[in-house]
C-alpha cells in the first residue's frame, strides 16, 4: 500500500522561544507509551484512541494551546524520531516507507587505509631464546604492541617477555581477569585494527574458543600461540598435540576456520609468527601458531629476520576517529539469507587460503619408499629417525606439515606415488592423522598403507621409537 | 530534531525498510530508549561522536549499533568491558562506552565488569537495571527483586534463588572507578537528573579521568505485564527501595589515570629491548668437540629446583651457539617452584639437532642422590656421570659399560666460596674440566654475557667455574 505521509498536517508553528520551542510528534513514530503524559504539567498530551494504521499502535495526541515550551515531554520521549521540538528541521523528509532502501544515508566519510610500512633490520648475531620468546619476538617485529593474556603453564614465558618487552616499546600487554576476558579484548583491540596476540595452552585455548568464533564471525584478525599441553581435562603440563583438532575443526560454533601453524624450532617460531600476523591482516581471520609443551621451553638459536613491520591502519577498523565512524564489527546477521550470504563469503575467504596457504617441508621425500609424517617436537624426533633409518638401509623420509589447516595436500600428493608406507608421528592419539586422512580423502588420493606411532600423556614419541616401528612395519612387508 | 548522534535513519535495521527507518526496537515505555537518547545527547554535547566507539552487548540493547552514529562494536553476551578495554587500549583517543543490560553485565560477565572497573581505565559504563531479562523473554536477572515472578520463578523469587544484586553499591566498592552513580527515569525530576549523570560519566573519560559507571534504573513494561505508566510507579515503589538512588562514589578531584602511551616503533629502540646486539661472539673452538660424538652430543643435567641445573644447560647452549653450533636446552619439572625436581636436557650438534630429548646422554650431570640413581642407567657406554659428591655419597650400581664416575663436592667449594648458589657453576666447570666440550673462555663468555646487569657476581662466578675445572682435572689424572 503506497502511504503518502502527510507532513504538511503537522503545521510548522511559530515559536517566540527558540530554545524552548513546541514539541511535534509525527504518529507513526510514536509507540504510545505515554511517558510525555505525566511529564507535562498542562496537561496537554492525553493517551490516544484511534489505532495507527502504520504501526498498529496507538499514538498520544497533543492539544498544545496550553504548552509552555518547557520541553520535558521531549526530554520523556524514549525515541529518537519521537517527540521532537517543532520548527528546527522542517526539512525532515518523510519519504513512502517502501523508498527508504538506498545508498547508505548517514554521512560518514569514507575511511582511508593508512598502509603497512616494511622497514629493513640490520645484521644482528645469533640470538639464543626458548620457542615462546622466539614468538613474542617475532610478533614484536610483525609490529604487535597489544597483547592480552591470562599466565598458564606452559605457555607464561611468552606473556612474561611481553610484559617486560611492550611497556619498554610503549605498547600494551594486560593481564586479563581469564582467558575469556582476554579474546574478548583481542576482539576489541582487532576490531580497532591493530595487531594483538595472545599466550595461552590446551585448557585455556579451550575457553578462548566462544571469543575465535566471534571474530572470525566479524572477520577480526589477531594471533593465537597455543602451547599445547597433556590433556583432557587439567591434564598435565608436559608436551601433546592433543589441540590439532581443535584448531583444525572445532574453532568455536559456527562456520569456523582460521589458517594453524606446527612450527618445530624457535626459529620457526619467530618465523611463523611474523607469518602469522600478515596473513591475519590479508584474510581478516584469526591465525593460530600450535606449539607443543617441549617447543615452548625449548632453548634454541634463532635469527632475526631483515626486516621488520610498522603496521598502518585498515580501512575496516573501528578506531575511533573520523574516517572509520562509519564502521561496525559485528557478528550478527539476522537474516538466514544474509547470513548464508556471509557464511558462503566465508567460504570463499577459506578456499582462498586453502589455494594460497599451504606449506610443508619435505626432508628426504623425493626417493623416500617410507613418508614420516609429523609436526612440532616430534617432527625434530622423527628427522632424527630418518637419518638413523637411512644408516640402516631404509629410504625414509619426513613430510613435515607446517600449517595443519589447510593441509599442505598437494606437496604430500606429489611424493606419493613412490612410497609405499606412511608413518603419522605424533603426540595425540590420532589427531594428525585425522588431518592427514581428511586432506587424501577431498583430495581423492588412495594413500599407501598408514600406521602410526602415536604417545599421549606429555610423552613424545622418541626416535628410537620411530625406528623400531618403521623396522618393525618394513621387516613384515 | 533528534541527536546528530543518530543516524539519520536507521539503516541496519532491515535495511531501513518501512517504519524501522526511524523506529528503534524497543517496546513501548522500554527504559533503553531513554537511557540511549540522554548518552546520544552526551555525546553530541561533548563534541566526541567521531572518537566515541560504542559496544552493543547482548539483550534487548544489541542493536544499539542500528542507531548511534558512532564507531560500533557489537560484543559476547556478558564481554562488553573487556572489549571495551580492548578499543581503549587500542586507541586511548577513542571514547569508549559500553551499553549493557543486567543480565549481560550482573550475571554471564561480572568477571569483565568487575576486573575492568577495578583496572580503572577511563572507559564509561551505561548499566541499564529492569530486573528481568528482556530479549530472552523474562527471566530471573540477578537483578530481579525478591518475590519477584519471572519464567524461571514462577512462585515468586526467593532468597534462596539469591537476592538482588546491588550492582552500583558493589562497583563503588571498587578502588578503580572514579564516579558511580544510580539514576532512574521515571519522572521528570529523574530524567534530568539521569541525563545530567549519563553526561558527566562520559564527560569523565573525556577528560581522561577515569571510570565511570551509570545504573539506570530501567522500565520493562512487557515482562512486568504492566502498563508503562504502572511500571514507572513499580520502579519508583519497588525497585528504588531495594536499589537507592544516588552517588556512590565520587573521586573525580584525585587523579587521574595515566596517560597510555602512543607504540614506539623505533628500529633502535626495538632491538635494544629484544636485547640483541651486532657483536659476533669469539669462537675458542678449534672444532666440534668429535671426541665426545662426531655430530651430536647429549647432556642430562639433573637435581632439585634450585640446584641451578637450569641455568648451567642454558650456559652450555649458549656456548655451543657462540661457537657456531646448534644446540637446544630442554627443561623438565615438577609443579614446585622450589624443590621439586628438575632436569634439563641439552643437544650440542654439528650442524643441526634433531631430537632434543636426551634419554641416553653421553654426559650426566647430578646433583642429588634420586637424580642419580634415576638418570645414571641411562647414561650411554663410554659416557661420563659427574655428581656433587658433597651430597651423593653412595654411588648405586647399574651404569651400563665404560661410564667414567666424576664426584666433584660442588655444594662443599661453593659454600667455600661463600654462596651456595654458584654450585651449578662448580658443576660447569668440572663439566668442561672432564668432557674439554668446549674450551674454558667459551663457557667464561657465556657466563660473562647471561650476567648482564649483574656483573657484581662474575668474580665469584669465575671463581667457581676455575674450581670445579681443577677439581674434575685433578680427577681426571688421578692420585
Amino acid at each position: 500500500m503506497p502511504v503518502a505521509l502527510e507532513v504538511t498536517a503537522l503545521e510548522t508553528r511559530v515559536t517566540s522561544n527558540v530554545n524552548k520551542p513546541e514539541p511535534t510528534l509525527l504518529p507513526e513514530y510514536c509507540k504510545g507509551c505515554g511517558r510525555c503524559i505525566d511529564s507535562c504539567t498542562k496537561g496537554c498530551i492525553s493517551l490516544g484512541t484511534e489505532i495507527n494504521p502504520l504501526t498498529g499502535l496507538v499514538p498520544v495526541t497533543l492539544d498544545l494551546d496550553r504548552c509552555n515550551h518547557c520541553g520535558l515531554c521531549i526530554d520523556a520521549c524514549p525515541e529518537p524520531f519521537g517527540m521532537r521540538p517543532e520548527g528546527e528541521e522542517v526539512a525532515f523528509e518523510l519519504v513512502d516507507p517502501t523508498h527508504l532502501c538506498g545508498p547508505r544515508p548517514f554521512d560518514s566519510p569514507i575511511p582511508i587505509p593508512r598502509p603497512d610500512v616494511t622497514v629493513p633490520l640490520p645484521e644482528r648475531s645469533t640470538m639464543v631464546m626458548k620457542g615462546t620468546y622466539a614468538v613474542a619476538v617475532g610478533a614484536v617485529l610483525a609490529g604487535c604492541r597489544h597483547v592480552y593474556g591470562y599466565p598458564i603453564t606452559p605457555s607464561t614465558e611468552g606473556a612474561e617477555l611481553m610484559a617486560k618487552v611492550q611497556p619498554a616499546l610503549d605498547g600494551v600487554f594486560v593481564q586479563a581477569v581469564s582467558e575469556v576476558a582476554a579474546v574478548n579484548m583481542m576482539y576489541g583491540a582487532g576490531g580497532a585494527g591493530k595487531r594483538c596476540m595472545t599466550f595461552t595452552s590446551s585448557p585455556g585455548f579451550s575457553l578462548m574458543l566462544e571469543g575465535i568464533s566471534y571474530m572470525i564471525g566479524a572477520e577480526v584478525p589477531a594471533v593465537f600461540v597455543n602451547i599445547m599441553r597433556g590433556g583432557p581435562g587439567l591434564g598435565n603440563i608436559a608436551p601433546e598435540q592433543a589441540d590439532i583438532k581443535l584448531a583444525c575443526r572445532g574453532l568455536g560454533h559456527g562456520n569456523t576456520q582460521a589458517i594453524v601453524f606446527a612450527p618445530a624450532t624457535p626459529q620457526e617460531m619467530l618465523d611463523c609468527s611474523m607469518l602469522a600476523f600478515e596473513l591475519a591482516f590479508q584474510y581478516r581471520n584469526p591465525v593460530v601458531i600450535l606449539g607443543d609443551g617441549y617447543l615452548g621451553q625449548m632453548t634454541g638459536k634463532v635469527r632475526l629476520p631483515d626486516h621488520m613491520v610498522v603496521p598502518g591502519i585498515p580501512e575496516w577498523a573501528v578506531s575511533g576517529d573520523h574516517s572509520h565512524r562509519g564502521n561496525l564489527i559485528c557478528s550478527i546477521e539476522l537474516s538466514e539469507v544474509g547470513l548464508e550470504a556471509h557464511n558462503l563469503m566465508l567460504d570463499a575467504k577459506y578456499d582462498r587460503m586453502t589455494a594460497a596457504e599451504q606449506r610443508a617441508d619435505l626432508h628426504r621425500c623425493d626417493d623416500a619408499d617410507v613418508i614420516l609424517v609429523a609436526c612440532n617436537t616430534p617432527a625434530q624426533s622423527a628427522k632424527g629417525a630418518v637419518k638413523e633409518l637411512r644408516a640402516k638401509g631404509v629410504k625414509a623420509g619426513l613430510f613435515r606439515p607446517i600449517t595443519l589447516w589447510p593441509f599442505p595436500i598437494d606437496a604430500l600428493r606429489a611424493v606419493l606415488p613412490q612410497a609405499h608406507r606412511l608413518v603419522v608421528v605424533e603426540a595425540s592419539s590420532g589427531q594428525l592423522e585425522d588431518e592427514v586422512r581428511l586432506a587424501l580423502s577431498h583430495a581423492e588420493v588412495q594413500p599407501p598403507p598408514m600406521s602410526h606411532v602415536q604417545r599421549q600423556g606429555g610423552m613424545l614419541p622418541s626416535q628410537a621409537e620411530i625406528v623400531e616401528h618403521v623396522l618393525s612395519v618394513e621387516g613384515v612387508r | 530534531m533528534p541527536s546528530s548522534v543518530f543516524y539519520r535513519q536507521f539503516e541496519r535495521h532491515d535495511h531501513a525498510a518501512g517504519l524501522h527507518a526511524h523506529a528503534t526496537t524497543y517496546c513501548p515505555g522500554c527504559g533503553h530508549g531513554l537511557a540511549q537518547k540522554y548518552l546520544a545527547e552526551a555525546i553530541d554535547e561533548l563534541g566526541v561522536q567521531d572518537r566515541t566507539v560504542l559496544v552493543s552487548p547482548v539483550g534487548c540493547s544489541v542493536f544499539s549499533y542500528y542507531y548511534f552514529d558512532v564507531g560500533n562494536t557489537q560484543a559476547a553476551h556478558g564481554r562488553a568491558p573487556a572489549v571495551g578495554l580492548g578499543h581503549k587500549t587500542a586507541n586511548p583517543d577513542s571514547i569508549v562506552i559500553c551499553y549493557q543490560g543486567d543480565g549481560d553485565l550482573a550475571s554471564i560477565g561480572l568477571a569483565e565488569i568487575i576486573s575492568t572497573a577495578q583496572m580503572g581505565i577511563p572507559i564509561t559504563v551505561i548499566f541499564a537495571n529492569n530486573a528481568i531479562y528482556g530479549m530472552t523473554g523474562g527471566q530471573m536477572a540477578p537483578t530481579t527483586l525478591t518475590g519477584q515472578r519471572t519464567t524461571t520463578t514462577p512462585e515468586g523469587r526467593t532468597l534462596f534463588s539469591g537476592q538482588p544484586l546491588k550492582v552500583a553499591e558493589m562497583i563503588a566498592g571498587l578502588d578503580g572507578p572514579v564516579f558511580v552513580e544510580r539514576v532512574a527515569l521515571y519522572d521528570n525530576k529523574h530524567r534530568t537528573h539521569a541525563r545530567r549523570a549519563i553526561k558527566k560519566a562520559l564527560e569523565l573519560q573525556v577528560n581522561g579521568v577515569g571510570f565511570a559507571f551509570i545504573e539506570v534504573l530501567a522500565e520493562c513494561p512487557t515482562h512486568l505485564k504492566l502498563s508503562p505508566e504502572e511500571t514507572e510507579h513499580w520502579v519508583r515503589d519497588n525497585m528504588e527501595p531495594v536499589f537507592p538512588l544516588g552517588v556512590k562514589k565520587d573521586i573525580t578531584d584525585g587523579p587521574h589515570y595515566p596517560t597510555i602511551p602512543t607504540p614506539s616503533f623505533d628500529v633502535e629502540r626495538i632491538l635494544s629491548v629484544l636485547g640483541t646486539t651486532s657483536e659476533q661472539p669469539t669462537r675458542y673452538a678449534t672444532g666440534f668437540p668429535a671426541h665426545l660424538d662426531p655430530d651430536d652430543i647429549s647432556l642430562k643435567l639433573a637435581g632439585a629446583g634450585g640446584d641451578g641445573a637450569q641455568t648451567a644447560a642454558m650456559l652450555i647452549t649458549r656456548s655451543a651457539i657462540a661457537e657456531g653450533f646448534d644446540s637446544t636446552h630442554i627443561p623438565s619439572y615438577g609443579p614446585e617452584s622450589r624443590g621439586g625436581t628438575s632436569y634439563a636436557d641439552v643437544h650440542v650438534a654439528a650442524v643441526e639437532v634433531l631430537s632434543p630429548a636426551a634419554p641416553h646422554p653421553h654426559v650426566l650431570v647430578a646433583f642429588n642422590a634420586p637424580s642419580l640413581a634415576k638418570f645414571g642407567p641411562t647414561v650411554r657406554a663410554g659416557g661420563v656421570v659427574i655428581y656433587d659428591s658433597s651430597i651423593i655419597t653412595e654411588v648405586p650400581d647399574g651404569r651400563a659399560d665404560g661410564v667414567r664416575m666424576v664426584g666433584v663436592p660442588f655444594t662443599a667449594v661453593a659454600k667455600e666460596l661463600g654462596s651456595a648458589v654458584v654450585k651449578n657453576i662448580v658443576a660447569l666447570g668440572a663439566l668442561q674440566g672432564v668432557t674439554q666440550l668446549f674450551p674454558k673462555d667459551t663457557f667464561l663468555a657465556a657466563i660473562r654475557a647471561s650476567l648482564g646487569n649483574h656483573r657484581a657476581m662474575l668474580a665469584l662466578d669465575v671463581q667457581a667455574f676455575e674450581r670445579g675445572a681443577a677439581l674434575a682435572a685433578e680427577f681426571v689424572a688421578g692420585p
